[in-house]
């Protein structure tokens, strides 16, 4: 089926033209007309303006451009598709549609393309203003292609998102809470742009990597941090091609996610060993990133002219907040357990541990330290005790979320959300805001966050030993969090039976 | 026995707290139209949803024109016309487009023809440009049902369909249903307002708690409660009637102006017998009859009434 003959998209037309377009392509049409306005007024008078050369002011002008692109297209895109399927499944529709014969590829390619036209329309808009932003300003072609495709693609990717966050979220404005959370998650890592995955994933480096490379325009050392292509394991890869790589494969596990939820609602969006996979191509590529600051030799020889020394304890903590979000998403929901026990007959404990969280946490931790291995895997001997506190650290987080969060829905139900994040509080904030009352850094390290973070940002530390009593105390807590777990469990084993 | 186009067996859904459908097997034939009854909580709409798969069985079978739920979900999609309670619509499409919609989903041939008869059926021709957000909750529900008629379903699931309708509206879908009934479908349909029901049901499930308390053809239920009101009127009064019926198995009889009510107890058979004794003792009957609605008495007989 054609996409103009699928249902849902002409549909989502309808309700986008019924609506009104007029008024936001002339919006975006202003605003392309403004800035083109601006280069053509220099371009007549140069001596009234601060531009080096017209490059400098296309470049200027069409930075801002895609600036507004981005926005309509990736940010209002994102919310508009994931608004749009939260109001659906609340209305009943989402279900009248899934009841029909349409393949579930179609349903969602309705609503992925369909949704956000009026956005669409917009980018057109700008997008052709950019053309002739950028041939006015003598500035070559590639660059106007290579941002429209980076941009299309990032909007495509945060589609297929927010398709998935809409068929998951009870809330309609839940999906702007979670890209306005995401971009500010990125924020941070803007400081060390080549480093971190995330600026390839909002394709942040490979827009201004275009930039830098369409000509010198007099004002780009204060961007020098931007120039040059990232490496992973130390093989160049070109900046868009890293992009478009990363989006394409992360969108395959979103794509067959959202295809699987709209064939069987009960399905879960992630199955464990896409989830593996998800978090191994992450962690493996957030790695080889950084791998040419020490090429396997950390902490001993930094071969980055700028000092990173603190990025892998930022990765780290970047890897313990991606693995909380898959064991989230992975650790099933008790009732979910019960109904399979019930129709499998097998009421036994061991049917429990291989599809919870918490084994998962276990093969999450098995990647992240194999991933770890390869910045140390030439100086092991002499820094395998930052490894360990690291590794120890890793698997004794991972172990007391999935735990935690699995004890909370068991034990407290609908409240198990407030009750995860009390704990979490309790022990991971908590132990920072009381090293600051008490002026005793020492409390801070208590905090689960702690042990791998302060070990790899301070490698040469003489307290490690303090560090790996600490992870050993976190694991105390496994202990605890495990039998009462395991109590919960059984509870529920005997209710189904 | 003829081959079901609805056939259930052992359905069992699980709630959180509670069993909401709970070993539950029941058949629906072509040409027949099922009541589905019982009071709020039941597991009626939960049973629907289950059916289309709208929601997740724990244990159990449906089967919709021979076609496993499990696994040919897809044929199963195409045989079933599902109607929920409330009406999903698209507010800002007019009554013609939203039909479109479906009618492309489901690749329905002759599109705009069929549009038109449905709308036509429903009684909402004249609406065919009005926007959904303009039409009345009753006019939602025509438009929903007539959502559900376009791809002409062999197996129709209406759930609480009569609840926003006026007067009108329902003697309507009345005929639409038993016009449904005539063409072959199998209709299973839920309401609470059992004298709709009672007008085109020609088999009825009661369901109490998840469970079904009985199901059957409405004679066969009403045999099987063994217990009905009826009501007689005679046109002269001379006291044989009264003494007939006095003698006979009944209950609660209470006298009336050239006529009588009471409760009868025995089965069709025994009750054709009581009509036979008082016509050959000369009491000139002037009406014979059951009283309120069959299926109202099948209902309030079968105890399933806890949770009203």
């Amino acid at each position: 089926m054609k996409l103009s003959e699928n249902p849902i998209f002409i549909t989502q037309k309808r309700l986008t033209h019924r609506t009104g377009v007029l008024a936001p392509i002339l919006i975006a049409a202003l605003i392309g007309a403004s800035l083109l306005a601006g280069l053509i007024a220099y371009l007549a008078d140069p001596l009234n303006f601060s531009f080096h050369s017209p490059q400098e002011a296309g470049k200027t002008f069409y930075g801002f451009v895609i600036g507004v692109e981005i926005l309509v297209l990736v940010i209002g895109g994102f919310s508009k598709i994931s608004r749009t399927l939260a109001e659906e499944r609340k209305a009943g529709l989402w279900d009248s549609n899934c009841l029909t014969p349409l393949k579930p590829a179609q349903i969602v390619c309705g609503y992925w393309l369909g949704s956000p036209l009026r956005e669409f329309y917009m980018a057109a808009i700008l997008a052709g203003t950019g053309l002739v932003i950028v041939l006015l300003g003598r500035l070559p072609i590639s660059l106007w292609i290579g941002t429209q495709i980076l941009i299309c693609s990032t909007a495509l990717f945060f589609g297929l998102l927010a398709v998935l966050i809409g068929m998951t979220l009870q809330r309609a404005q839940g999906g702007i809470i979670f890209i306005v959370a995401f971009i500010l998650l990125q924020m941070p890592s803007l400081a060390m742009p080549k480093f971190i995955i995330t600026n390839f994933l909002l394709p942040t480096y490979g827009i201004f990597h275009l930039f830098l490379d369409s000509g010198n325009s007099g004002n780009d050392y204060s961007m020098h941090d931007w120039s040059g292509q990232p490496e992973i394991f130390g093989l160049p890869v070109y900046p868009v091609l890293l992009s478009l790589i990363l989006q394409f494969v992360i969108g395959i596990f979103l794509w067959r996610g959202a295809i699987r939820k709209t064939a069987n609602p009960f399905q879960p969006p992630l199955f464990r060993w896409e989830a593996v996979a998800l978090f191994a191509i992450f962690l493996a590529a957030q790695h080889g990133l950084i791998w040419e600051i020490w090429r396997g030799q950390f902490p001993t020889a930094n071969h980055y002219a700028n000092s990173e020394q603190e990025t892998l304890s930022i990765v780290h903590f970047g890897t313990i907040l991606f693995a909380i979000i898959i064991l989230a998403f992975i650790s099933p929901q008790p009732e979910t357990v019960r109904v399979k026990v019930m129709r499998s007959g097998n009421r036994s404990f061991g049917a429990i541990f291989p599809g919870s969280a918490v084994s998962l946490a276990l093969v999450l931790t098995a990647v992240a330290a194999l991933v770890l291995f390869t910045q140390y895997a030439r100086s092991f001997a002499d820094s395998w005790e930052i490894y360990l506190i690291a590794v120890g650290n890793l698997l004794s987080f991972f172990l007391i979320f999935s735990l935690l969060l699995e004890f909370c829905r068991l034990r407290f139900k609908r409240r198990a959300l407030g009750f995860v994040a009390l704990w979490l509080f309790v022990l991971c904030v908590l132990p920072f805001i009381l090293a600051g009352v008490f002026t005793n850094g020492a409390i801070g390290k208590l905090s689960l966050f702690s042990p791998g973070i302060v070990a790899l940002d301070d490698p040469n530390d003489e307290n490690l030993n303090n560090l790996l009593d600490i992870v050993a105390a976190h694991f105390g807590i496994v202990v605890l969090l495990f039998i009462s777990w395991q109590r919960q469990w059984k509870q529920l084993l005997a209710k189904a039976a | 026995m003829s081959n079901p186009l609805l056939a259930i067996e052992h359905l069992r859904v699980d709630f959180p707290e509670v069993v909401a459908v709970n070993d539950l097997t029941l058949t629906v034939n072509a040409g027949d139209v099922c009541g589905l009854i019982g009071p709020n909580g039941a597991g009626k709409t939960t049973t629907m949803r289950a059916i289309s798969g709208l929601q997740e069985c724990t244990r159990g079978s449906v089967k919709v024109g021979g076609h496993e739920l499990a696994s040919e979900p897809d044929e199963l999609k195409r045989q079933l016309g599902f109607m929920p309670d409330f009406c999903p619509t698209y507010d800002q499409l007019t009554a013609s487009e939203f039909l479109d919609h479906f009618a492309r989903a489901y690749d329905v041939p002759n599109r705009a023809k069929r549009i038109d008869e449905c709308l036509e059926l429903t009684w909402l021709a004249e609406k065919t440009n009005s926007l959904c957000e303009e039409l009345s909750r009753g006019m939602k529900q025509r438009l929903v049902l007539a959502k559900t008629l376009l791809p002409d379903p062999k197996v129709l699931l209406l759930d609480e369909p009569a609840s926003g309708l006026d007067p009108l509206g329902r003697i309507e879908l009345r005929k639409i249903l038993l016009q449904l009934r005539e063409a072959g479908k199998a209709v299973l349909i839920s309401s609470h307002i059992l004298t709709e029901l009672s007008g085109f049901c020609n088999t009825a499930a009661i369901m109490e708690r998840g469970k079904l308390v009985t199901f059957g053809t409405i004679a066969e239920l009403g045999q099987k409660m063994g217990r009905r009101q009826m009501s007689v009127k005679w046109r002269t009064d001379d006291g044989k009637a009264l003494e007939i019926l006095r003698g006979a198995n009944v209950k609660n009889l209470e006298a009336r102006n050239l006529g009588a009510m009471f409760n009868f107890d025995g089965d069709t058979n025994a009750l054709d017998e009581l009509l036979k004794t008082l016509v050959t003792q000369n009491v000139r009957i002037s009406e014979w009859r059951g009283t309120g609605d069959d299926l109202e008495q099948i209902f309030l007989q079968s105890g399933a009434k806890e949770l009203m």
